[in-house]
């Protein structure tokens, strides 16, 4: 055999399973009766908002002035009270000299807003991003108390892994909304990051215990024999190696939690799945918008997964 | 400095209990070097890590200058202060420099400041040879110097007593010599030593007393002209006939 291995045959290879695959879709897509509307997409990202400007008193028109896409105007109200109003330029509706009523349109001013595919996105990632927060700290108690030589303290955190572990995140968040929020009398936001803190916990939790178990015995003996204290060796010798250590399945966790997030949007909070949920109710354009969703996910996922293997290769060139 | 009373640690784990250490008493004096040797397994780590109590003994006593360790009241963190440990596979931290490998416990423990702690780092890494490595990691050196850093990072402390476990069990034959060369120094200077060796030549030469354990237990004690000449029990003659 020819002992070196030439990746270009293979990159063809997969270029091909590819672009049959994409025709296959295709093909079998231009069968059914479904008219694409891609044009409708890009409003749900960002839209122009129109916003009517209106006389606020009885007055005059003193000047108009348009500078660039704006028209300045000036007013004068009965009593000698002086406003200057900014609108588009295009829309002035009133002449200097006119007189004006309460109420009368003076032109219109546009502003461009996120659709809600950015806002849900935005609701997405904070509600990820403060999940985690939450789920590295619950975890690394847990994990801690998972490892303690105390059995009631050990068993608590098994307990709690194990139910966590051994439930469907769907119904811890149906759990969390209805049960708890209903107790405690809690706001939807407050009763989902709660939900998928304490699932990311669980997980975490394993990782981190798993991690402090994997360096050697040695290191904590070496710090107790200088004479730190437990905690102290656990923060400045034990930690910071464990940390190296379960990066990668960390960073995997919680990529993950942004996608497992979309599960809140069962409780109502307007996350991109929600999101994408109401914007088909309206427009019927069901493929389209899920294929952009799940193209967000993908997006957001893959930029944090690089953000990971560039912080690995890091730490390897330190070490 | 150190009195060890009927020292006994039983290991107790799926069904076997093992004596590992049993009823162990003996003392090191102040400035005194104190060898123990012995086939293995024979219980002589688990007796020097009862000493800073690293291991919780099952019976008996161990003072040092005087504090039982096994009371309740006692400060284990002070005590161990005082008593430096040198291991084996010499654990030292991976993710620290060598200057900071020395300064972590000085500062933490003894609350001394980044300067003094530096100085006093700095001052043994040029007693024990590698003055010139301090901003390397462990990783990059070798067996001999990291056991050399190992026994600096210990001396950092200003112990009273130094422990040592077959400190150059781990390392090549070749790097021996600079380990033993750093610990006669110590015990010429005075300090007060308790070490597990393999190294009959070490004991011969350096130890006040020998310690020889068997099974737990400590089968024979003396001087090292007593010992390695005229050994009493069989058990001993056995031995050294095997090291020898
Ligand atoms: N953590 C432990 N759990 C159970 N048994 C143990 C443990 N540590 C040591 N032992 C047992 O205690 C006995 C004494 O072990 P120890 O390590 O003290 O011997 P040693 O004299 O240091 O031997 P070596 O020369 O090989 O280092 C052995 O039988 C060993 O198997
Ligand atoms: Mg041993």
């Amino acid at each position: 055999m020819i002992a070196t291995d030439k990746v270009w045959p293979w990159k063809l290879l997969l270029a091909v399973i590819l672009i049959v695959t994409a025709a296959g879709i295709y093909g079998s897509v231009s069968r059914i009766d479904y008219e694409w509307r891609w044009y409708r997409v890009p409003q749900y990202f960002l839209y122009k908002a129109e916003d009517v400007i209106k006389t606020p008193f009885d007055g005059v028109v003193k000047n108009v002035s348009v500078s660039g896409s704006e028209a300045v105007v000036d007013l004068v109200s009965l009593d000698g009270e002086q406003q200057q109003l900014i609108v588009d330029g295009e829309t002035v509706k009133v002449d200097a000299g006119e007189d004006l009523f309460e109420g009368d349109t003076i032109g219109f001013v546009y502003e461009w807003n996120m659709g809600p595919l950015l806002t849900g996105l935005w609701t997405t990632m904070w509600i990820s991003a403060v999940s985690s927060v939450f789920g590295l700290l619950i975890g690394l108690i847990a994990g801690l108390m998972k490892i303690s030589k105390n059995y009631t303290v050990r068993t608590l955190a098994a307990i709690y892994v194990e139910v966590i572990r051994g439930t469907p995140l769907l119904v811890q968040i149906f759990i969390a909304y209805f049960f708890f929020g209903t107790v405690f009398n809690l706001d939807r936001n407050v009763a989902g990051i709660g939900a998928l803190a304490l699932f990311a916990g669980a997980y975490v939790a394993e990782i981190i215990r798993a991690g402090i178990q994997s360096i050697a015995k040695g290191q904590m003996e070496a710090a107790r024999s200088l004479g730190m204290s437990m905690p102290q060796a656990m923060i400045d010798v034990i930690l910071p190696q464990a940390f190296k250590r379960i990066l990668p399945p960390l960073s995997g966790q919680f990529i993950s939690l942004i996608k497992d997030s979309s599960l809140v949007s069962v409780i109502a909070i307007t996350d991109l799945t929600k999101s994408g949920r109401e914007i088909i109710t309206s427009t019927f354009a069901t493929f389209e918008i899920w294929l952009v969703v799940a193209a967000m996910y993908l997006i957001v996922t893959s930029i944090l997964s690089q953000f990971v293997f560039y912080l690995e290769r890091r730490y390897r060139v330190s070490d | 400095m150190i009195r060890a009373e009927n020292v006994t640690k039983i290991f107790t784990g799926r069904g076997v209990t093992v004596r590992a250490v049993d009823g162990v008493s003996t003392k090191v004096d102040k400035g005194e070097v104190v060898c123990i040797i012995g086939p293995s397994g024979s219980g002589k780590s688990t007796f020097i890590r009862c000493v800073n109590g690293l291991e919780k003994f099952t019976e008996g006593h161990v003072f040092i200058d005087g504090v039982d360790i096994a009371d309740r009241k006692t400060n284990i963190n002070k005590i161990r202060a005082e008593v430096g440990m040198v291991f084996q596979q010499f654990n030292l931290f991976p993710h620290k420099t060598v200057l900071e490998n020395l300064t972590l416990a000085q500062r933490r423990v003894r609350k001394r400041n980044k300067k003094d702690a530096q100085e006093k780092a700095r001052a043994l890494l040029l007693k024990v040879g590698i003055g010139e490595k301090e901003s390397e990691y462990p990783s990059r050196l070798s067996g001999g110097q990291q056991q050399r850093v190992a026994i600096a990072r210990a001396l950092a402390m200003d112990p009273k007593v130094m422990l040592f476990d077959e400190p150059t069990s781990a390392l090549d034959p070749e790097m021996v010599g600079e380990v033993l060369d750093v610990m006669k120094t110590l015990a010429r200077e005075g300090m007060t030593m308790m070490v597990v060796t393999h190294e009959m030549g070490f004991a011969r030469e350096v130890a006040d007393r020998v310690l020889f354990m068997d099974e737990g237990k400590v089968v024979e004690e003396g001087t090292p002209e007593h010992f390695f000449i005229e050994p009493r029990e069989d058990r001993t003659k056995l031995f050294l006939k095997q090291v020898l």
